[in-house]
């Protein structure tokens, strides 16, 4: 195996041109590596050195440009994505172990194109566009485009995500991403969903996005839900994401169990978020800060 | 050993472990981290498949490989079956495979690859066989057997056998029946429990090497002697010429214990005649040791007066052998007084059956059966107050067992401290509390043995007086060995730094039963402490003659032999030491005799292995308060607050490490830690991500109260067990939990959050 | 610069550089337990779960068995072996000790690793904080108590 280890993009797409597959933290490919998922590709280019691809900065519209070399550790700890793409920041913050998340990039995560990813769904509801770049230009996608199946997407073999493109927040918006999980860490989900929502002035439900995790051969989003009360768009979503979800059954959970969960997933997002767009302040990852996930100490 | 010496503003140091500094400087060593020059990698080719007959079986391409130093299956080991209670077992495959997991061959070769290239290439064809996993069905007269030829193997005198049932069991006390009928309240429940894995962070390693006619074995096993035993027995080898040595051992809770690679390993070395070594991998720990915790069906009922006074029980138990029995044999028994509890019931009827399926082998993991059996009982016990309007804990302190009083088995208790555990825990969980209507707090009582076993040491004290103990007993974590220098130390007089300690080599030390039966530091401390009373003797001899006094006038403390009433009248033992090592060495031996089983009055047992009587009965009882997502089933634990009576506790810190280890067990067994199997009886989740070990995150507040009794016929100053006891009622307090909140108890084991959501449903339902 | 990995490569374990050659597709903890000889780092799982292979990679921890060797070229590993001050226990590791946090001893590299790492960039955490941040190792001794008690009184102590 040779191995590139690439400090600059042109490095980088020159060596993709040439055949290399692009790895950064490595923790996907190494451990199904290992696992006999896939071998190890014949030549890798390490993308993990190249700055320009681990920065985060607003972008013209008032939106964001997260670098696509950045990891989780670093968006669960922005102070920018906290406040403003929160959804995103609660998705990270869930993702395997500290270990796993100040090594693992969300270039990485969404390129994986798993459908159990937990930064996916937050993707979806914000509208954001993938960046992908390659010898002969750069193209931006948004990401029911980019993904077409389990760990698919329809990105060239010589194109590398380069950085994910966030619309600008409207005002009085707010965003949660939620999973079912067994246990407080070291989880995958077993179903998960983010909402986006934003408020009228007086409070109730303007506009509303919602995305599912693990349902279904990708991500995928909610259709078909509409304004109203709070209450009514979260019941609302809580049935549309058990109805529209396409679950399966495997050893995490039957389907008749995950539809279930995915719509009070759905519908606490919904609720989640609309708090966050009041103005209240819910810590990151919502999973840890309310309900079920609070730390025991904490509870009584 | 040293010790770094506190901070002066820090409170001294409590019990500082003697191995503690090569562990969190990465210095110690574990098998995996050995090697030897000129090691050969092992690998193992396993059947893959359940059930199935070998029609072919084929190694060549494999020996033929380069770097391939040798292949072995049935054909190249003695025809040797074992196992400690029905003699099931070969080292590999020979006719029939009946497990996932069985091995059929074993390679040897320059690189692991190489070796697992190899593995590979073995052609092996199968004939499929039905496949049994089902206990019940397993147990029907026509069920497939799945050791055909079971009416022929050997097994001890006491195991009761019938084809699928490898070893029955049953209890009976009085006339459980007449006095059911004659009830004005029964209540029957079944619970079924899943299987599930010890999961030790170490995942195994064996290195063997010969010299000559004699073979040293590196192994992470918790019974060097058994693992010995094993090897002897299989390669037909005398036992001074098999040396066990147990490096640094990463954990075992029960899954280590038996003799497991050793001979295979040590086989594939003599062949090879290079040193040979095999690290599991995670896969691999999962799916082939015969030590996973057994799933269980159980059936109890119970029969009450209207005041809630228990006056019959009779139950039914199947418990999954799989394939092979090892040491699983006395399981039946075991389950049986789990599932009678610790309580006066004056008519019992139990029986047990440890079924054969072709499921991976159970064998003794942390309490084996009582973690099952006591979810299963206790979630019944709260079933039983509810049907008389009693609250829970105070149905269990009119029933449960007491100081006097007689358990299920015909037992009269000397002095023991359950009520006291079940007063203790309570408040400290603070029980009758108000709580938000997703919240409760669930009590268990639960019981334990100490296993009373023979065991030896040496001890000696250098001519600088710095002293070694050389025990036969096995540290697997717990820090039992570790405690063996503070009762040499109290002997003599002395520190316990003064100590270093000799542990885990078969041919340097006196037998031991290794870490199992939570009996290290019940009966090798008996063995210590008796070693040590030798040199104190001695000691007190040397001072008297120094000193000029009467032996008897000598007291031993700081360091020092003096003559009481006369501190001037001094000697360190240090220059006494000095003067032995002129002359009569200072060197103690001992082994202690074990205390016998208690008396039973007015019971009788079929195939009765010794578990109906409990020496020195550990008690503890565990309020577990947890809250519940009525949406999505999930439970989360808050807080746990435990009570044992463990007699006298020797070492607090260690004590209360097996106590919150224990719980945390506990509590993954309760909620996320079931093994699932296909429709083959192949593992589903054998990988760390699928089966859910609890997490720092998930871990609660553990509060401990010991009860402490100092017990009579028992370890050293009235000591029992403890490793076990913790593991025994966390379970089933939280499926108390549960089923408080939920109006009614789920059934089944792991109570996972779909299966919650089930038992929700079904409420729903109604 | 970009560089061009073959078998020829140097890391750096604890400021010493290991000239070693390996094939590029080996992880990062065979590299290091069996070409560099430290065998503190442990292997539990091989899949990312258990948390006994953590080492730090620049100060982050990283599980060594899903990284590729090659990668760490030009990054200051720190191993278990590396945490001594000289001849002195690391506070941690004389807390750990002192606390009882420590039984089999077969995570408490690993353990020590990751809350060298939490204790570096959350010099004061909150217990929930300690949690979350020993969340990717796990052990199966000691029922974590008096791991996080040590790593509380570390933090308290600095």
């Amino acid at each position: 195996m040779s191995l590139l280890i690439a400090t600059t993009l042109d490095d980088a797409l020159a060596a993709l041109a040439a055949g290399a597959r692009p790895i950064a933290g490595g923790t996907d490919l190494v451990v199904g590596a290992r696992h006999g998922k896939a071998p190890l590709p014949a030549s890798l280019v390490a993308i993990d050195r190249i700055e320009s691809l681990r920065t985060v900065g607003r972008s013209a519209d008032g939106g964001l440009v997260i670098g696509a070399g950045v990891s989780h550790h670093t968006i669960e700890t922005d102070s920018t994505i906290g406040a403003e793409w929160s959804a995103l920041a609660d998705a990270s913050a869930l993702v395997g172990s500290p270990a796993t998340r100040h090594v693992g990039t969300l270039g990485g995560n969404v390129m994986n194109g798993s459908p159990a990813m937990d930064t996916g769904a937050p993707l979806v509801v914000f509208g954001a566009e993938a960046e992908l770049a390659s010898g002969s230009g750069s193209r931006r996608v948004d990401m029911a485009t980019l993904w077409v199946g389990p760990g698919r997407t329809s990105a060239a073999a010589d194109e590398l995500c380069v950085a994910i493109h966030l619309p600008a927040r409207a005002p009085r918006s707010g965003s949660a991403y939620l999973r079912l999980e067994y246990r407080r860490a070291m989880e995958i989900a077993v179903v998960g969903a983010a909402a986006s929502v934003t408020l009228t002035a007086d409070g109730a439900v303007d506009s509303v996005r919602v995305a599912l995790t693990a349902v279904a051969a990708t991500i995928v989003e909610v259709t078909g839900l509409t304004g109203g009360s709070v209450a009514d768009v979260a019941a609302a979503a809580e049935a549309a994401a058990a109805d529209q979800a396409t679950p399966i059954s495997d050893l995490r959970a039957s389907d008749r169990y995950r539809r279930h969960c995915i719509g009070v997933m759905a519908r606490r997002a919904v609720e989640a978020a609309a708090r966050r767009a009041s103005g209240e302040t819910i810590a990151i990852p919502v999973n840890r800060a309310v309900g079920i996930g609070m730390a025991a100490g904490a509870a009584s | 050993m040293t010790v770094t010496e506190p901070h002066p503003a820090r409170p001294a140091p409590r019990f500082v472990r003697a191995d503690g500094p090569d562990k969190v400087t990465g210095s110690g060593r574990y098998t995996a981290d050995l090697s030897l020059t000129g090691v050969l990698a092992a690998k193992f080719r396993y059947a893959d498949v359940s059930h199935a007959r070998i029609t072919r079986l084929d190694v060549s391409a494999a020996r033929a490989m380069p770097g391939v130093m040798s292949v072995l299956t049935a054909a190249d080991v003695p025809d040797v079956r074992f196992g400690p209670f029905v003699q099931d077992r070969t080292l590999f495959a020979t006719d029939v495979v009946r497990f996932e997991g069985e091995i059929i061959a074993a390679v040897a070769a320059t690189t692991a690859e190489i070796a697992q290239r190899a593995a590979d290439a073995i052609v092996v064809e199968f004939e499929p066989l039905p496949v049994v996993t089902d206990l019940e069905a397993s147990l029907a007269t026509d069920a497939p057997l799945v050791h055909g030829d079971w009416a022929d193997y050997g097994s001890a005198e006491v195991v009761v056998r019938d084809r699928n049932d490898a070893s029955f069991s049953s209890i009976t006390k009085g006339d459980a029946a007449a006095a059911m009928a004659g009830a004005d309240v029964v209540v029957s429940s079944r619970y079924v429990a899943d299987g599930c894995h010890a999961a030790p962070i170490e995942p195994r390693a064996v290195l063997a090497q010969w010299e000559g006619d004699k073979v040293t074995i590196w192994t992470s096993t918790q019974v060097p002697f058994d693992a010995r035993a094993g090897v002897c027995e299989t390669l037909k080898l005398p036992a001074n010429r098999v040396r066990i040595i147990v490096p640094h051992l990463g954990g075992g809770f029960g899954g280590k214990c038996g003799f497991h690679y050793e001979a295979h390993i040590a086989a594939l070395a003599r062949a090879a005649k290079r040193p040979v070594r095999l690290v599991f991998s995670r896969r691999e720990e999962f799916l082939a040791p015969d030590r996973r915790r057994e799933g269980m069906i159980i059936d109890i009922t119970t029969g009450m007066r209207t005041d809630g006074t228990i006056i019959a029980r009779s139950g039914w138990i199947a418990i999954d052998n799989g394939a092979y029995t090892a040491d699983a044999g006395f399981f039946s028994q075991l389950a049986a007084m789990h599932v009678a509890g610790p309580y006066r019931v004056p008519n019992v009827s139990i029986e047990a059956h440890l079924v054969y399926t072709n499921h991976q082998p159970s064998g003794s993991v942390r309490a084996p059966t009582a973690p099952q059996a006591c979810w299963a009982l206790e979630s019944h016990t709260d079933e039983l107050a509810k049907a008389v309007g009693l609250e829970p804990v105070a149905f269990r302190k009119l029933n449960a067992v007491d100081t006097g009083a007689e358990g299920p088995s015909g037992q009269t208790y000397d002095e023991i401290g359950l009520q006291q555990c079940i007063d203790a825990a309570t408040a400290n969980a603070g029980y009758g509390q108000e709580l938000p209507d997703d919240e409760a707090i669930g009590v268990a009582i639960g019981w334990w043995p100490s296993f009373s076993v023979p065991s030896g040491a040496y001890v000696k004290i250098d001519g600088d007086g710095s002293g070694q103990i050389i025990t036969g007993a096995q540290e697997c974590g717990t820090g039992a060995v570790m405690t063996l220098r503070q009762l040499a130390a109290d002997e003599l007089g002395m520190a316990a730094e003064d100590f270093q300690l000799v542990y885990q080599d078969t041919s340097v030390a006196p037998y031991d039963m290794g870490a199992t039966g939570s009996q290290t530091l019940f009966n090798n401390g008996r063995a210590v402490v008796n070693a040590a009373g030798q040199i104190a003797e001695q000691l007190r001899k040397l001072a008297a003659d120094h000193l000029e006094a009467s032996p008897d006038d000598i007291v031993l403390a700081d360091g020092h032999a003096s003559v009481a009433g006369t501190p001037t009248a001094t000697v360190s033992i240090a220059e006494l030491a000095g003067i032995a090592s002129g002359g009569e060495l200072l060197i103690g031996h001992g082994s202690g005799q074990p205390p016998g089983p208690p008396p039973l009055v007015g019971s009788t047992c079929v195939g009765d292995l010794g578990m109906a009587a409990f020496v020195a009965p550990q008690f503890s009882c565990h309020a577990v308060r947890v809250k519940l997502d009525r949406d999505t089933g999930v439970a989360r634990v808050l807080a746990v607050s435990t009570a044992h009576d463990s007699g006298t506790i020797i070492n607090e810190l260690g004590a209360l490490g097996q106590v919150e280890g224990g719980v945390l067990m506990g509590i993954g067994q309760a909620l996320t830690e079931g093994t699932t199997y296909d429709d083959q009886g192949k593992q589903r989740n054998a990988a760390m991500l699928e089966y859910k070990l609890q997490t720092c995150a998930d871990a609660p507040p553990i509060n401990t109260h010991f009860v402490q009794i100092a017990t009579p016929d028992a370890g050293p100053r009235g000591a029992k067990g403890l490793a076990e006891a913790p593991n025994v009622a966390t379970a089933a307090a939280i499926s108390n939990a549960l089923a408080a909140i939920i109006g009614r108890p789920v059934r089944r084991l792991p109570m996972t959050a779909e299966r919650v959501w089930e038992t929700l449903n079904e409420e729903a339902a109604r | 610069m970009s560089e061009s990995i073959d078998r020829d490569l140097t890391l750096s374990v604890n400021g010493i550089a290991y000239p070693v050659s390996v094939d590029t597709s080996r992880n990062l903890l065979s590299v290091i337990r069996t070409e560099i000889g430290l065998t503190g780092t442990k292997e539990g799982c091989d899949d990312c779960e258990c948390g006994a292979c953590m080492v730090l990679l620049d100060g982050q921890p990283v599980n060594s068995c899903s990284y590729l060797a090659a990668q760490a070229v030009g990054r200051e590993i720190t191993t278990i072996e590396g945490v001594m001050d000289g001849q002195e226990l690391h506070p941690l590791q004389r807390n750990l000790l002192e606390e009882g946090g420590v039984q089999c001893g077969f995570c408490t590299p690993g353990m020590i690793m990751s809350a060298t790492a939490l204790l570096a960039r959350t010099p004061s955490p909150s217990d929930e904080e300690i949690r979350i941040g020993l969340s990717g190792n796990l052990c199966r001794c000691t029922g974590y108590a008096k791991i996080i008690a040590a790593v509380r009184r570390t933090a308290d102590e600095s």
